[in-house]
């Protein structure tokens, strides 16, 4: 019971039709549905509900909201119970207020990003079906990524003042919504401030992940890719479309994952993600990376800070 | 060069000069400046961390900049994002925010 995996995400853009040719043309998504508003909803080859990914036409870049699927409705009324007990107010938004969708709770993470739980969405299905399925289908385009994998908030951290929104919602994560703590980035003189964490509730090492910076803000969604060889050919998408690679092919020390970072035609990070790491499991020992190797965690051929990687997010 | 109509863009603060193509991103040409600093992020409107003032000249917006990072008030007083500014004519820059600090901490004046 409870929350199984990311859901969907929607994301602001300021351009639609550029937004549209990057999630469908590089990405290799599909759109099924646009509402009233404008909207537009896509959907992943490899993933049987209805759409993973929603796009909103406005003024600035940025995350508008994260969902997660839980596996009962019930689930949804339990959960609602023990969020407004920790203190959070929660809004249960009914059946039909997102196409396709059945109840969703809204609430707002201590870091203030919102996020949504919802245990129904139409099933479509996969593109190769569920009866003798091929292993792949014959229309991928672009990276041909599978689904939507998980996503990277930034969450005010400034020790001085006081103030962790990292600690305060992975607590939060972890305590009333069940998540697991995989690793962390421990920084200070003490090495006891967490600077970063990496939840899971599926087997895979991160769900969610959070790292402090000055502000809130969206740091990136990753969608899951096979291997290092799919990776290798998803930089040549991006290299034939003329997308901004922010950074090339390589490892994360975190989670292993085999990664490339590009950003998409708004300034939103995406994350093409290889490889399911590790078998993550609730008593597995929590991984720390320690303040002079925190680099090394990122990102582990170079064990370096990258460019802009942790100032530029939307 | 090749006929290329090329603006000649100046920083006041740190004494550096660049050249700019016509309908070439400012951050694109500054980028060739060859030194740190240059806190090139989203390239694409997104991010803000390439926040500059436009103290002289004539500029065009190449794409759309986020609200969230220049208000409509900013944008009034010549403040736009570097990374979907082209000029029209030579320019003098003031560079803003976040890119500030590395950016004149970066300049190694002989």
């Amino acid at each position: 019971m409870g929350v199984m995996r990311i859901g969907h995400i929607n994301v602001k853009v300021m351009d639609m039709a550029a937004a549209l040719q990057h999630y469908e043309k590089v990405l290799g998504m599909k759109t099924v549905h646009t509402d009233a508003d404008g909207n537009a909803y896509l959907k992943c080859w490899d993933e049987w509900d209805k759409y993973s990914l929603i796009l909103t036409e406005t003024d600035q870049a940025g995350l508008n909201h994260v969902a997660y699927k839980v596996e009962k409705e019930t689930d949804l009324d339990e959960l609602q119970q023990r969020i407004e007990a920790s203190g959070t107010a929660t809004e249960m938004l009914p059946e039909g207020t997102m196409p396709f969708t059945g109840r969703l709770l809204k609430f707002n993470l201590p870091s203030g990003h919102e996020m949504r739980l919802y245990a129904t969405k139409e099933c479509v299905g996969t593109d190769v079906g569920s009866t003798n399925p091929d292993p792949w289908p014959d229309d991928i385009k672009g990276a041909g990524v599978h689904w939507l994998d998980h996503c990277l908030l930034m969450c005010e951290l400034n020790p001085a003042a006081g103030i962790n929104k990292v600690a305060e919602s992975t607590d939060f994560m972890m305590n009333v919504l069940d998540f697991n703590m995989a690793e962390r980035v421990m920084v200070g003189p003490n090495g006891d401030i967490p600077a970063a964490t990496w939840l899971f509730r599926t087997s895979t090492p991160h769900d969610i992940a959070f790292v402090g910076g000055e502000r809130m803000g969206l740091h990136h969604f990753a969608f899951f890719l096979n291997d290092w060889s799919a990776i290798l050919k998803s930089a040549d998408v991006m290299a034939k479309n003329k997308v901004k690679i922010d950074v090339a092919p390589t490892r994360h020390g975190i989670t292993r994952g085999e990664t490339i970072y590009f950003f998409d035609p708004s300034g939103n990070r995406n994350e093409t993600f290889a490889g399911l790491g590790y078998m993550a499991q609730p008593d597995r020992p929590v991984i720390t990376w320690t303040e002079d190797q925190l680099w090394r965690g990122i990102f582990f051929h170079s064990g370096e800070e990258s460019g802009s990687f942790t100032t530029a997010y939307t | 060069m090749f006929g290329i109509p090329t603006h000649s863009i100046a920083i006041p603060a740190t004494g550096e000069h660049f050249s700019c193509k016509d309908h070439e991103a400012l951050l694109a040409a500054m980028v060739k400046l060859g030194r740190r600093g240059i806190p090139v992020g989203c390239l694409n409107g997104g991010c803000g961390v390439c926040k500059v003032r436009v103290l002289k000249g004539s500029v065009v917006a190449t794409g759309p900049i986020s609200r969230a990072h220049v208000s409509q008030e900013e944008a009034d007083a010549n403040i736009t994002l570097a990374c979907r500014t082209a000029p029209t004519s030579d320019l003098e820059l003031e560079i803003l925010g976040k890119m500030k600090k590395s950016f004149l901490a970066q300049c190694s004046k002989p």
